[in-house]
């Protein structure tokens, strides 16, 4: 593993190009920092080669929730196969009626935003940007939240997503 | 000794030999020289050129470069691996890399070669084509010199998820734990892992999140003890997976699968262990 080296010559690299960071990574820095460091070309935030903690600790397992666990994937999983036969069902069986198209509108919107929690939760993660992390989340909650109220009044005021679909489809 | 292998300097020698068997042995001596000093024609030489990743940490001023070296593929042996022994041996002494077993089975020598992770022991020289190869470290990776990567986080990772086995209850012999064919079957395609990191290190989420997901290596792994009819701590082994960091970041992209140098199928792994959560 080269530890040997890690001590010596990588930290500075390391640490000299984001010398504000944690305290005791902050004074390890003080020690010895090379005047001029190349950019090191890296998008993480994690200090380079050393983690937090003594080397050999296993790395940190965090609590166990189902919600966000195999609960959160399987509900995913069923909403996007329902999503299959709910937009078959009102053409196939030919009648349009508010109350499938209801759970069509509720089953797409739930269907996008737990993708989109998915992206931010992938590339805001809330350990790098705590606060971006949060807005993300907020700003999609409230997307989400202004699409179904717009499908509300589309629902209740006007056609109905399915007899909107049927009116523009000339194919 | 090309030369002495034509037929017909092969027939000559016979009856030389022949004959130098009735002939005083000085006679034969001076025959047998003439034969050797025949030059052997020297084949033309394939020469190809590797690109190598190069950063010193001694120098850490110095942005990483590509460094080049032409070497010629009649003196070297098949493997990538072989050319950059060679190369170091050579050329450039101070060219770093890991390497140990020269048949992947140690998963020392994984590398970025030509956009691929894979090992070089197992990885041939593409000699039919005449463009450079490009070698890189590990993606994505903290580089500690040239091609070596810092994956002390990817052990402490695998540390995380306790790779032994875990009972309470002992053996009924007092002896061995045992276990049906069947049981057995279900490891094959598990146990062959030699943590070589080419797979995680190929999977975008753990580019974007190797602090809390646990990459494709680590999760075959997981499941490699999940899966084992022996052990008894399946249900914590579960929970620890329980959130949406750990297990849930893998999206089946599936470089793992392509990445993996002993054929494995990390992804199918992934997706048992995601069934399995939800089937308890």
């Amino acid at each position: 593993m080269a530890s040997f080296a890690r001590p010596s010559m990588l930290r500075q690299t390391a640490m000299a190009s984001r010398c504000a960071a944690i305290s005791s990574v902050a004074t390890r820095a003080a020690i010895a920092r090379p005047a001029v460091v190349a950019a090191f070309h890296t998008s993480s935030k994690r200090p380079a080669f050393l983690p937090p903690g003594p080397l050999n600790d296993p790395a940190f397992v965090p609590e166990a929730n189902s919600a966000h666990g195999s609960y959160h994937w399987a509900t995913e999983r069923l909403l996007a196969a329902s999503l299959v036969p709910l937009t078959i069902a009102p053409f196939a069986a030919g009648s349009l009626n508010p109350f499938t198209d209801a759970i069509l509108c509720g089953a797409v919107l739930l269907h996008s935003h737990m993708g989109f929690q998915q992206v931010v939760t992938d590339y805001i993660p809330k350990r790098g940007w705590p606060r971006l992390h949060k807005a993300f989340w907020w700003a999609l909650n409230l997307a989400t939240v202004t699409v179904g109220v717009g499908l509300y009044e589309f629902e209740t005021n006007d056609v109905g997503v399915t007899e909107a679909i049927k009116r523009v489809w000339k194919a | 000794m090309s030369a002495l292998r034509t037929s017909s300097s092969r027939v000559l020698g016979a009856s030389f030999g022949a004959r130098a068997a009735m002939l005083p042995t000085r006679a034969a001596f001076t025959r047998s020289m003439a034969t050797v000093s025949e030059t052997p024609a020297e084949p033309e030489p394939r020469l190809k050129t590797f690109q190598i990743y190069r950063w010193n940490p001694d120098t850490p001023s110095e942005k990483p470069r590509m460094q080049s070296y032409t070497i010629d593929l009649n003196k070297t042996g098949p493997m990538i691996l072989d050319a950059i022994i060679r190369i170091k041996n050579e050329q450039d002494p101070t060219l770093t890399f890991r390497r140990s077993c020269r048949e992947g089975i140690c998963g020392s020598c994984a590398m970025n070669i030509n956009g691929q992770n894979t090992l070089a022991c197992l990885c041939r020289i593409p000699a039919e084509s005449s463009a450079d190869v490009k070698i890189y470290p590990l993606p994505h990776t903290y580089v500690v010199k040239d091609l070596v990567p810092d994956l002390t986080y990817f052990y402490k990772q695998y540390k995380s998820i306790k790779p032994y086995l875990q009972r309470d209850t002992p053996a009924e012999d007092g002896k061995e734990y045992r276990q049906s064919k069947e049981d057995r079957k279900k490891l094959d395609g598990l146990y062959e892992c030699i943590l070589c990191a080419c797979c995680s290190t190929s999977c975008p989420s753990y580019w974007w999140n190797s602090e809390e997901y646990l990459g494709p290596a680590i999760l075959l792994q997981s499941y490699r003890w999940l899966a084992d009819s022996r052990d008894e701590r399946t249900a914590e082994r579960k929970l620890n997976l329980e959130n949406n960091m750990s297990l849930y970041r893998c999206h089946t992209i599936l470089n793992c699968t392509k990445a993996c140098p002993k054929g494995l199928n990390p992804g199918k792994a992934i997706a048992n262990i995601k069934l399995a959560m939800n089937s308890s």
